[in-house]
């Protein structure tokens, strides 16, 4: 399924430390974290209205199927930096460069 | 031809200042070649690369033949400094010459690289300055630093002349004159009439590699005396004026045993020299040994080579830059298993540009060859296996003797039934157990093969007989195995046909509780890291701790999905760090695997759907 691109579901960004990232590097560099967020409402279909209907009406046990959701469509460049033991490292796809409603 | 030339310039360039208004026949700078015997007579003259093409201002200076003195032919006028570059706006130009000596006259100077030496002349817009405007450095020394060269065992003779000749007449009523001080005596010296520094005798650079002394300039102003002081040092230059020498032994005693791998290095024989050998250029012949080997044998020359490495030392030589040659002996081929026999080899080195004659070193390496025996020794192995162990469980390990010293030996290990005769039946039993040749050493790897055959009662004492076989000479060896499988089969998990990774499991509850694939108990086993941070002992559930994770993919591992830890090939997703071919080095938290997709993250991150990650990242953007 191809990706809608939703009016609400943006790309926003964050100026962060590297070690706020939680992945365990110890590190004093910096990185702006690009992210996607807003609502997808817009981009439903009969599918998710379907889906919708069935949760609240409980025709569906105990399954929640997902939703249409604000996601990266293609990520950021990758990021090189050095830790405190003077180590390269190297993070794929942590950052998007580009979001959409799938 | 040798030594017909010792001539050298003592100096790599040479530069002054001229001005507007530099008169004719003033001197301007002087050259100096060093001699090798009193009777050399160097001869000098200006050159250029191309003489029919010579810069127009090469015709304002002469040179003097005899003395290499530069001076003016004409007077410098204004209109001579826009006639050079005429583009250029800068207030000074830089005119470069070119000055090569000859040993006897020389009709058309053409530049040769080995004897030529660069001059520049720093041409400036202006008059020179009057004498009250010009500070005693400049008219006492070089405005760039001078940094002269001698070689050793040379003849004494003037090296530099100190006085600045362009400045020199300006201040017509100062009395300029130069000495040398040093701390230590130096072979320096000033001859006071010509302000030429001489060097007084020939030096050893074996003794001393540099000489650092104070040039003194006196200035008489009339009512004043002024020193001023240079600091300088001169260079020595190396001669290959000794012979390499053996300090201790020549002789290395090489026994060739278990490692018959081409490019085994064995020995080690070092040769000295006092003198420097350099590495640039390449094709530098200075003090370059070259070795032969002595013998007559084909095999020992096809079989051997002799490897030479040089490095510079400086403490053994008395704080003298010296060279140690290294001489070590290596394998050419892979060696023979069979191969017996043990001889001398001598290798001797001459130092063909050392001048004080022939002088030959010889090495003697004492070759000892001891051929290899594949066999096992008299006992024959006995495994115990639990029936409740997985696929790919690690048994253990064979080895014919000796097999973890080989290296270039390759052996491959195979099982055989004992008893050919038997029942299909009972045949079929003996797929329980695979045999693989280990990455690591030469030895045969053990490993649970079919679990299914496990379930009966007469698969449970199994004899074979392992065969190692050298590959090169086919060459083989036998010994008895006897694998017992004990204990219950764990009969409720049959059901389960698809095995699976231990790596899959994220929490010590679950993975102690599972039966993954390559566990020899039939429980996966977890480890429990204690480190903060991305560690080598990250927590992750492992089929067997003892080989797994070890940051190595064995044979048995490599097989299936039973070690991603060590075997992935993928990304990693999370804090890590790769292994150097495979696997995961170290890790954030717990490192878990999915089909040969790797996960490092912190224990306390509970998995959350789709639509929860889109609310969080809401919630921290408003």
């Amino acid at each position: 399924r191809t990706a809608t691109v939703g009016r609400g579901c943006l790309l926003r960004e964050v100026h962060l430390n590297v070690t706020d990232l939680g992945l365990g590097y110890q590190t004093k560099e910096e990185l702006i974290f690009k992210y996607c967020s807003g609502p997808c409402s817009d981009a439903e279909t009969n599918y998710d209205k379907i889906l919708n209907n069935l949760t609240n009406n409980r025709k569906m046990d105990k399954e929640k199927p997902s939703k249409t959701c604000c996601r990266p469509i293609s990520f950021d460049d990758d990021l090189s930096f050095l830790d405190d033991h003077l180590e390269y490292h190297t993070l794929k796809k942590h950052s998007a460069r580009k979001c959409g409603c799938v | 031809c040798k030594g017909a030339s010792g001539l050298y310039f003592p100096q790599s360039d040479y530069s002054e200042s001229i001005y507007i208004g530099q008169p004719a026949g003033s001197p301007v700078l002087q050259v100096f070649a060093m001699r090798d015997k009193d009777s050399e007579r160097p001869h000098f003259y200006l050159c250029w690369q191309n003489p029919s093409r010579a810069p127009h201002y090469a015709s304002w200076f002469h040179m003097d033949e005899a003395t290499g003195m530069i001076s003016m032919n004409k007077t410098l006028e204004w209109d001579d400094f826009g006639s050079v570059y005429p583009s250029s706006m800068m207030s000074f130009k830089k005119l470069s010459l070119k000055a090569i000596f000859a040993i006897g006259p020389v009709q058309r100077a053409s530049c040769h690289l080995r004897n030529t030496v660069g001059i520049n002349l720093i041409f400036i817009n202006a008059t020179a300055p009057p004498c009250d405007e010009i500070t005693l450095e400049k008219l006492c020394f070089p405005d760039k630093e001078v940094t002269p060269h001698i070689t050793e065992n040379r003849m004494p003779g003037p090296l530099y002349q100190l006085r600045r000749l362009t400045r020199s007449h300006l201040c017509l009523n100062y009395t300029i004159s130069y000495g040398v001080d040093a701390d230590d005596p130096v072979p320096f010296e000033v001859n006071d009439t010509t302000s030429e520094l001489l060097v007084t005798r020939p030096v050893d650079r074996e003794e001393r590699e540099m000489y650092r002394m104070q040039i003194v300039c006196k200035v008489e102003t009339g009512e004043t005396i002024n020193k001023l002081f240079l600091p300088m040092h001169v260079n020595i230059y190396d001669e290959n004026d000794n012979p390499p020498y053996v300090n201790g032994t020549d002789t290395e005693d090489v026994v060739v045993e278990f490692n018959r791998m081409k490019g085994a290095v064995f020995g080690n024989l070092s040769v000295y020299d006092r003198d420097t050998t350099p590495i640039y250029p390449k094709d530098h012949p200075q003090n370059k040994l070259t070795g032969t080997m002595i013998t007559n044998d084909t095999w020992t020359k096809n079989m051997f080579i002799v490897d030479h490495s040089f490095r510079e030392e400086k403490a053994i030589f008395g704080n003298v830059r010296g060279t140690i040659h290294e001489y070590k002996l290596i394998l050419n081929k892979n060696l023979s298993i069979l191969e017996n026999r043990s001889f001398q080899m001598d290798y001797l080195l001459k130092d063909l540009s050392y001048e004080g004659g022939d002088v030959n070193v010889m090495l003697h390496f004492n070759i000892t060859i001891l051929p290899v025996p594949i066999r096992f020794t008299n006992v024959s192995y006995v495994f115990t296996v639990s029936r409740k162990s997985t696929m790919f469980s690690k048994i253990g390990r064979v080895c014919v003797d000796n097999c973890q010293k080989f290296q270039g030996i390759d052996v491959e290990y195979q099982l055989e039934i004992v008893d050919r005769n038997t029942s299909v039946d009972l045949q079929s039993c003996f797929s329980a157990v695979g045999i693989g040749r280990s990455l690591r050493d030469v030895s045969g790897m053990l490993y649970v093969n079919d679990t299914e055959v496990l379930r009966r009662a007469e698969c449970q004492e199994l004899q074979y007989v392992v065969v190692a076989t050298e590959q090169q000479l086919q060459l083989q060896a036998r010994t008895q195995l006897l694998v017992i499988f004990e204990d219950e089969y764990a009969q409720e998990e049959f059901v389960d046909q698809r095995m699976l990774s231990c790596a899959e499991k994220r929490k010590r509850g679950e993975c102690e509780a599972f039966r993954g694939l390559g566990t020899p108990t039939g429980r996966c086993q977890w480890r429990q890291s204690t480190d903060k941070g991305i560690s080598q002992n990250y927590s992750t559930c492992s089929p067997d701790l003892r080989t797994c994770p070890d940051g190595f993919c064995d044979v048995v591992e490599r097989k299936d999905t039973i070690c991603p830890q060590d075997c992935t090939r993928n990304t990693i997703i999370g804090g890590h760090e790769a292994g150097l071919m495979f696997g995961i080095k170290a890790g954030y938290g717990t490192c878990y695997c999915f089909s040969e997709k790797c996960f490092c993250e912190k224990d306390d991150i509970e998995e959350a759907m789709c639509d929860d990650v889109c609310k969080t990242i809401i919630a921290t953007a408003v």
